[in-house]
């Protein structure tokens, strides 16, 4: 058929060819010739139409201005045509080839468009769904609290310590001088094994090694678990952790336990944070002081966590009593110390507003997740 | 301890409102706990700290406010009663263990007529706690809260032979006590006795038989001071807590007896009638000798950082009671008064001086900067472990360090606790407190497993938690048996249900071993750590193919890592599979840090050819790269896993492995002639090693 067309065309008037090619694609261009508009025939039409249209619009290029198309064939037959028709068939060739693609492109761009929009609303997203994550871990609170304090002292210069949780009397009590007949040694508030060894009752047992290790001076804290005979309730446990600070040197007053422990709390707190001290009694501290701060949550007008009191006691502390010193090999007229001790418990109870502290070793997922 | 506001001004006549005492007390050390109104008079509740018994009466409490206000405290005043007879001609007192009583003193009044107090001693003793009895019961009461000495009343004609013999008990005497209580005693404990049997627990209770009644008409006041460690033993012994016993067991004023004896019998003379004996029995063997303490005035200053003028220190002294002397050479020094049993050393002078000048006058400073601050050596690994962990899903736990021992021999301890795979040798407490717990634990397994119950009761079915804690067991026998216990840390983790976090944009898995495994790999390389090698075994609180021993890079075992056993499982009642791991941290954190050094980076890029293998399902993927490893083909740059494979078309008792082995040549880029030799070789290798075929 080709063979035929191309010879007839030697015959005929090629002129009428370019003007078949021209009808027989505006022919089959019909369908898509409302693309070329403004596209509004695409409503209703979906991705995969879409994208098969612009397929079948791809076949007609090929089919018509391709390298086997009739205009391709009149474009070959250019230079046999007779000069002085050439240059008009030429251009005849040229403006049919230019229209067509003309035509073509506009439903092509408008078909992408289409394509583009349609395939942007099928791979919307809900941006609200959770991420996916693996699950996430949490710090224990005590952990939480006990590294706060830690990172506060060692840029205080002190070295943190620990030690056995198991003891001898004479670390636990003794060297603290705590007498033989304190109700603190009695089997009612300190647990013993049967071997006849004390769970420590304090972390100050780690002060006296450190101590003897280390000699004076000396800038330690021991936090640590602790043990005492206390049935739980909602303010006691019987283990729970402690941290217990000491600073000896040439010349420590209370002037320093005071300073200390204050830019303790207020790093702790708050530069707001104000402290009190008040005499109290512990056998391993002469003179001895209770500490009290204001209340974080009231600022001291008096709340609930305060007790309208505005003040809140947190710790035991006192210049390092001289028997102690003297057990841990450190003479007592040439150095002096203070020492101080808190509950890290508690201080979770405080920060985090824990009315019972027995969840803190009950390890409830639903308590965990709440922390860090 | 209550005290009333009207009765303290009996005694020192304060211009302090019960507000001011309020603040003013705690700031010498008597914390006041709250102040209430009762009836025209306020009532203070004192914590009075355990080494001052001195101030556990309003006779003390006022020698305190007397310093703060630099006033006098005036003895309670008593009408002179009439008297007659010497106490001797009535009765006898005799001390036969002078070592637990080294004062006894007995007077006598006769004549008394028993029946209620008057109203304002009702009420004055009502005000502060205590409950009327009868007149002559409430005046020994009266006299202890005023005075601070505890007295006790005989009803002196139920008195077997109207003798006192205070001695150590007869083992399995009795004795029923005021309280209706018999008491079974013992030698240890010190008893008032008549001349037949005990009449009263010496400084905790009186007897019930010799107790004043209505027909009581002569009465024998004791007033001694018995040996604190004594009263505090019996009282513990027998589960009492007293008054008295409160007192005597913090330390009575051994000087005070008679004075407080004397105010008793005169109150009585005056309410209940009768006429009392001219003098007491007073039996004081050997007078306890007063203390000295010397004391270097300059000492204040050093231990406080304020200066405070001598004649205010003297004063303070003097105020509370203590007597100055100067000694030879200027030494200066200070006689305590017998009530203050908590004043030994110059430092207890100095705290007394300190709390009276008020700890707000010392100033606020931080030591001169010296010292660097220092973690354990450990803790920035701990840390590392820490918040990987936390990274990879898990929650910090922490349990008690008391387990029952219903779980000994349940369990494989980490390496190196217990001398051999025996459950002896655990730590057991003498003394527990929660009901069953008395092992320290030698695993921390139990109380993750009863975390993981606790959270199941409570509806949370996904749980990954770790904890780091100390395990226990005795040392080894053959050393010295004073020894203390091994105390190791362990880390251990427990992980059951989803892999992934429910409720987000994520299909839902089930974690399994290799969740558990990968997570204690991850967390032990975030140490630095490792790597650690993982072998089969037999662990029998693991179930059997899906436990495996730990080990360090040099061959170390340090812990377990499994499915828990269904026996354990079913014990808890746990349907899900749960799996858990425990390692010895001590060992892993004194292993070797990875070394990080810098490699070049590769010049020439990799071929990887990926090899199936079907082999029994006994031949590890481990010992797949092993022989992988050690066959030294030119080129071998490592292999890994692709995946593994059983089920359908693949012959009971075999399973595919997929191999990918990577060849990398340091000289140039392999040419596919070379790396399909070396491949050819290497897998040959392994199939005849292992039986294997080529899948």
């Amino acid at each position: 058929m080709a063979e035929n067309q191309s010879g007839d065309m030697d015959r005929k008037n090629p002129n009428d060819a370019v003007e078949a090619a021209r009808k027989a694609f505006e022919q089959e261009f019909e369908r898509f010739a409302a693309f070329a508009g403004d596209g509004s025939p695409l409503t209703g039409l979906n991705l995969d139409q879409a994208e098969a249209e612009h397929r079948a619009l791809a076949e007609l290029r090929t089919k018509h201005l391709g390298k086997k198309s009739a205009l391709a064939a009149s474009k070959k037959a250019i230079g046999r045509v007779s000069a002085d028709d050439r240059a008009a068939f030429g251009q005849l060739v040229q403006r049919t080839e230019a229209a067509i693609g003309e035509s073509l492109e506009q439903a092509e761009e408008t078909l992408r468009t289409a394509i583009q929009v349609a395939r942007t609303e099928r791979e919307r997203i809900d941006v609200t769904i959770p991420g996916r994550r693996p699950r996430r871990g949490h710090l224990h609170p005590i952990t939480i609290v006990r590294q706060r304090i830690e990172d506060i002292f060692f840029g205080l210069g002190y070295a943190i310590e620990d030690g056995r949780e198991i003891e001898t009397d004479f670390y636990n009590f003794e060297a603290l001088n705590i007498p033989e007949t304190h109700p603190a040694r009695g089997v009612q508030d300190t647990f013993y094994t049967t071997e006849g060894f004390a769970l420590r009752s304090q972390t100050s047992t780690v002060q006296i090694h450190a101590m003897q290790r280390r000699g004076a001076p000396l800038r330690m804290i021991a936090p640590g678990r602790v043990f005492r005979r206390d049935t739980p309730d909602p303010t006691h446990n019987p283990m729970f952790f402690q941290v217990e600070g000491l600073c000896v040197d040439r010349g420590i007053s209370m002037a320093h336990l005071k300073g200390t422990v204050a830019e303790f709390l207020r790093r702790m707190f708050g530069p707001a944070t104000t402290t009190r001290f008040r005499p109290s009694y512990f056998p391993f501290t002469e003179p001895s002081a209770e500490f009290d701060f204001s209340c974080f949550k009231c600022g001291g007008a008096g709340c609930r966590i305060c007790k309208n009191s505005g003040w809140i006691e947190l710790g035991g502390s006192g210049m390092v009593h001289p028997n102690v010193l003297r057990a841990a090999g450190v003479d007592p007229e040439v150095y002096s110390g203070f020492a101080f001790g808190l509950g890290i418990d508690r201080m979770c109870a405080l920060m985090y507003g824990l009315d019972d502290i027995r969840l803190l070793f009950e390890n409830d997922v639903r308590f965990l997740e709440q922390f860090d | 301890m209550l005290i009333s506001y009207n009765w303290l001004r009996e005694l020192t006549d304060t211009g302090l409102t019960p507000t001011e005492l309020r603040e003013q007390l705690t700031m010498v050390g008597l914390a006041i706990d709250a102040v209430e109104e009762i009836e025209g008079d306020s009532v203070l509740d004192v914590e009075v700290p355990s080494n001052r018994p001195d101030c556990l009466s309003h006779t003390g409490i006022a020698r305190e406010v007397a310093v703060i206000e630099k006033s006098k405290v005036q003895s309670p005043k008593s009408e002179v009663v009439k008297t007659q007879g010497k106490a001797a001609d009535l009765a006898e007192v005799e001390i036969l263990d002078s070592d637990l009583c080294p004062r006894y003193a007995a007077r006598v009044v006769r004549g008394v007529k028993i029946g209620p107090s008057p109203a304002w001693l009702a009420k004055r003793l009502g005000e502060i706690g205590q409950r009327p009895i009868n007149n002559v019961a409430d005046i020994t009461n009266y006299v202890l809260h005023e005075i601070g000495q505890p007295l006790h009343a005989f009803d002196l004609a139920k008195l077997a032979e109207r003798r006192i013999v205070v001695r150590r008990a007869q083992a399995g005497e009795k004795l029923k006590t005021l309280d209706g209580v018999e008491r079974v005693l013992d030698t240890e404990m010190l008893v008032i006795a008549d001349a037949e049997q005990p009449t009263a627990l010496a400084g905790i209770m009186g007897g019930l038989d010799s107790e004043i009644s209505e027909s009581t008409t002569d009465v024998l006041i004791e007033s001694a001071y018995f040996n604190p460690d004594s009263v505090r033993r019996t009282a513990r012994k027998l589960g009492m807590d007293t008054e008295a016993s409160r007192r005597f067991e913090r330390g009575a004023d051994c000087e005070n007896v008679l004075n407080a004896q004397a105010r008793c019998v005169e109150l009585i003379c005056q309410i209940a009638g009768g006429v009392a004996t001219e003098d007491a029995i007073d039996v004081y063997p050997v007078p306890s000798p007063a203390l000295r303490v010397d004391f270097r005035p300059a000492r204040v200053e050093t231990l406080t950082s304020v200066r405070v003028d001598e004649s205010e220190m003297f004063r303070i002294l003097t105020a509370l009671g203590f007597t100055r002397i100067d000694g030879n050479g200027g030494v200066l020094s200070f006689v305590v008064p017998s009530w203050r049993v908590d004043v030994s050393v110059e430092e207890d002078l100095v705290e007394e001086i300190a709390r009276h000048i008020g700890y707000d006058k010392i100033a606020s400073e931080l030591p001169p900067s010296s010292m660097s601050g220092e973690y354990q050596p450990t803790e920035t690994s701990r840390r590392a472990l820490r918040n990987a962990l936390k990274d990879l899903g898990f929650d910090e736990a922490i349990n008690f360090s008391f387990i029952d021992a219903a779980h000994d021999g349940l369990f494989q301890l980490v390496p190196r606790l217990t001398g051999d795979s025996t459950q002896d040798g655990l730590v057991t407490l003498n003394n527990p407190i929660l009901e069953g717990a008395i092992r320290m634990r030698p695993t921390l397994l139990p109380g993750l497993l009863e975390s993981v119950r606790h959270n199941l009761n409570h509806g949370t079915r996904d749980v990954s938690l770790y904890e780091i804690g100390r395990v226990f067991a005795e040392s080894e026998p053959d050393n010295d048996s004073s020894q203390l216990p091994n105390e190791r840390a362990a880390l251990a983790l427990i992980a059951l249900g989803g892999a992934t976090e429910a409720g987000h944009a994520q299909a839902k898995r089930e974690l399994d071993f290799y969740d558990l495994k990968g997570a204690l790999e991850a967390a032990i390389d975030a140490m630095n750590l490792g790597p650690l090698t993982f072998t089969k075994a037999e662990v029998k609180h693991l179930r059997e193919g899906q436990a495996a021993q730990i080990a360090l890079p040099d061959g170390t075992a340090i812990g377990t890592i499994g499915r828990l056993s269904e026996s354990i499982a079913s014990s808890y009642k746990f349907r899900q599979p749960v799996y858990l791991a425990e390692l010895d941290l001590t060992t892993l954190l004194d292993s070797q840090v990875r070394e990080i050094r810098y490699k070049p980076l590769p010049r020439y890029p990799a071929v990887v050819r990926d090899v199936t293998l079907l082999v029994g399902r006994d031949v590890a993927f481990a010992e797949l790269v092993a022989a992988a490893d050690s066959e030294r083909v030119a080129d071998y740059a490592g292999a890994k896993l692709v995946g593994t494979y059983e089920g359908e078309n693949i012959p009971e008792g075999k399973r595919s492995v997929t191999l990918r082995i990577e060849y990398r040549s340091h000289e140039g880029t392999l040419r596919d002639e070379a790396v399909e030799e070396r491949h050819r070789a290497l897998v040959n290798s392994l199939v005849q090693q292992f039986d294997a075929e080529i899948h």
